[in-house]
């Protein structure tokens, strides 16, 4: 809700998508997939800027759209990625697709994390199974302005190793000296030397200093629920605190109906709020 | 004001549907009175008595509406059979890479004219502007709503009388609400008196004008009578008048409407309050179909074969299970009270705090047509009552 909404690539058109082709297929696990994106208009991917936290409707013509975080670098030049868990209709049409494939795509849309009034703050990233996606852009996006920020923290768990996203970006910032990574999995597992333990509770052993810091959870509900719990425990106030909301979406642009907690609509509004802005919605959480 | 006589107003229509469509209220054959909103054509008998069971909306907002066409380059692929079997078996083309995608956009609309609107319908299109239309900058406008409201008319019949569902009088102007018409009609002896509102109702004023042109007459549309310089009296279909206008109706009021969204908040964890004012309530979505100001629509695909197809949008209701299902199983609305306390929260609370106006213009159409007898009124008056003593239930 801090940042003004971003016109989508076509504001004089919204609800039209703009023709793009699969570049790339990453298979993360099972059932999650990453999809790296490009618009068959040049012009348009160069124009294209986005911040993270925003969204967009990704589909298939013929099989319909589905909204997600963009996952990617704001950075990126080349394309856009999301990652998409295969669960139902439109999501499995897309796990389909192979590099070189048409979609549509409509975006950005939606509301980014207020990175600019979180400069010189202490940021920590809670995230869990695919709600790493909307997390993986923030954290690009912090590291390639590190100096603007404090300590980073990032603790990212899901079920098992399995379930566990991003390979090849884990190992990148497992090296990393300024960001303090931990990754983690809900049980014991013979295939898993690393930490062990729900993501609540890790963030809670970590104990990273509520003073001067953003926390920004993102991950299942049960996940956020016990998360807030935790870092409030730990000091951290509503105001300090941020997620993103999914919600049945449609139109992506306040129209529809259907995403809306109270007055405020997850897609335009959104997804990115405060928890002290949820909690003053009614039923916000 | 100008003067219309009744039995001339299929020859000002038979004039309008001359650059547009016209539609207008009309008892559906063999439907034992249902009146609704119909394409008018020469010789169409009208309903100007009865109040239509649906809304006009469809003049902005269609019930199904091609947003865009789309097709498929070359080859078969890739989405042949999004929903079946796997690409390859598409027609037996092998999945391709490099198709793309062209998009061709819907067929702009034409110009319409309602005739026979009524002040609720009317200012019902004021309230869809402020979400559909904004000036501000601050939302999305939509291209399609904008360019048919555009090209809308709209002729509306003020009321004399009124149904026992009408409570246009709870709002702030009733039936003498304006906002919405171009002209308005209101019944007189023998005819209506003609008011332009806007602009477009002036010129439906001077389509009329010399346009009568009886047979044997050389004079063509335009032209005025060349002794007096001024158009020939009798050949114009809106006259002078000294007649004054009729009483409007006061309609049913609902009482304690200010301050709603203050009181709708002070009752809006109790689910008790909500689950006893839907009990009767199945569901049908009746209600949303019927408003003139509910507008929640769904997108969705249809192909014509493999290699095109359209994007459409259409009705929904959020009275709907389905309306907020989520594919994990989640609903975050997931009972009949969670649902109406929504749509009764967003057409008196939420709606008027983001775009400024109330999302219902007290037409009672919901209120005729439910199946269960619901009656938004008392709902809003046990809300009204319950807010005043929250815990104590008020009277369910």
């Amino acid at each position: 809700m801090t940042t003004v909404v971003q016109a989508g690539v076509k504001a004089t058109d919204p609800l039209r998508p703009e023709p793009a082709k699969v570049i790339e297929v990453i298979a993360e696990t099972a059932n999650i997939k990453t999809f790296h994106i490009a618009f068959d208009e040049p012009s348009l991917m160069e124009a294209f800027t986005f911040l993270p936290g925003q969204i967009g409707q990704l589909g298939i013509l013929g099989a319909g759209e589905s909204t997600f975080a963009i996952s990617s670098a704001p950075s990126g030049r080349d394309g856009i990625e999301f990652s998409v868990m295969k669960t139902g209709v439109v999501t499995s049409a897309i796990h389909e697709l192979r590099a070189g494939d048409p979609v549509a795509v409509r975006a950005p849309l939606g509301c980014a994390f207020p990175t600019d009034d979180w400069r010189g703050k202490n940021i920590v990233l809670v995230g869990g199974g695919i709600g790493m996606a909307p997390l993986r852009s923030l954290l690009f996006y912090l590291l390639d302005n590190r100096g603007d920020y404090g300590d980073l923290t990032l603790v990212y768990g899901a079920r098992t190793p399995e379930d566990l996203c991003y390979a090849d970006n884990r190992r990148d910032w497992e090296e990393r000296p300024d960001l303090d990574f931990t990754a983690t999995i809900d049980t014991v597992c013979s295939t898993w030397d690393g930490c062990v333990g729900l993501v609540p509770s890790v963030v809670e052993e970590k104990a990273p200093s509520p003073d001067n810091s953003v926390a920004v959870t993102c991950g299942p509900p049960i996940m956020i629920r016990y998360a807030l719990e935790s870092l409030e425990k730990m000091g951290f106030r509503e105001e300090q605190v941020y997620t993103t909301l999914e919600r049945r979406m449609k139109c992506g642009i306040g129209l529809c109906g259907r995403c809306n907690l109270g007055p405020k609509y997850v897609c335009t509004d959104g997804p990115v709020f405060s928890l002290t802005e949820l909690r003053a919605l009614p039923n916000g959480l | 004001m100008k003067f219309l006589a009744g039995e001339n107003i299929p020859e000002l229509l038979e004039k309008l549907s001359l650059l547009s469509e016209v539609w207008a209220p009309r008892e559906l054959r063999g439907s034992g009175g249902t009146v609704m909103f119909e394409r008018w054509r020469s010789g169409d008998p009208l309903d100007l008595e009865h109040f239509a069971s649906l809304s006009a909306k469809d003049m902005v907002l269609p019930r199904t509406e091609k947003l865009f066409g789309f097709s498929y380059a070359f080859g078969g692929a890739a989405v042949g059979n999004p929903f079946g079997a796997p690409a390859e078996s598409a027609g037996g083309i092998p999945a391709t890479a490099g198709e793309s995608i062209r998009i061709t956009a819907a067929e702009p609309a034409g110009n319409v004219v309602l005739f026979g609107a009524r002040a609720c319908d009317a200012k019902a299109l004021t309230v869809l502007d402020a979400l559909f239309d904004q000036t501000d900058g601050k939302g999305y406008n939509d291209p399609q709503y904008r360019a048919r409201r555009a090209g809308l008319t709209v002729i509306t019949l003020a009321c004399v009388t009124s149904d026992p569902a009408c409570f246009c009088s709870s709002f702030e102007n009733g039936t003498a609400e304006k906002a919405g018409s171009d002209l308005i009609l209101y019944p007189v002896d023998g005819g209506f008196l003609a008011e332009a509102v806007t602009p477009k109702g002036e010129t439906v004023i001077e389509s009329g004008v010399n346009s009568r042109n009886k047979v044997g007459s050389a004079r063509g549309p335009g032209d005025s009578d060349p002794e007096t310089g001024e158009a020939a009296s009798g050949l114009t279909l809106f006259e002078e008048s000294a007649l004054e206008t009729p009483v409007l109706a006061v309609t049913a009021k609902v009482e304690g409407l200010e301050g709603l969204r203050q009181k709708l908040a002070a009752i809006f964890d109790d689910l008790e309050f909500w689950q006893a004012e839907t009990e009767k309530c199945i569901s049908c979505g009746y209600c949303t179909y019927a408003c003139p100001t509910c507008h929640c629509f769904n997108i969705h695909d249809e192909m014509r074969g493999d290699r095109e197809g359209v994007r459409l949008r259409s009705w929904d209701a959020c009275m709907f299970h389905l309306y907020t299902q989520e594919t994990s199983g989640h609903n975050p609305r997931p009972t009949l009270a969670h649902r109406y306390r929504n749509r009764i929260n967003h057409k008196f609370s939420y709606y008027p705090e983001n775009q400024g106006e109330i999302l219902c213009t007290g037409c009672g159409r919901c209120i005729r047509g439910c199946p269960v007898g619901l009656d938004i009124r008392d709902v809003l008056r046990q809300a009204v009552e319950c807010s005043a003593s929250p815990g104590e239930g008020g009277d369910r």
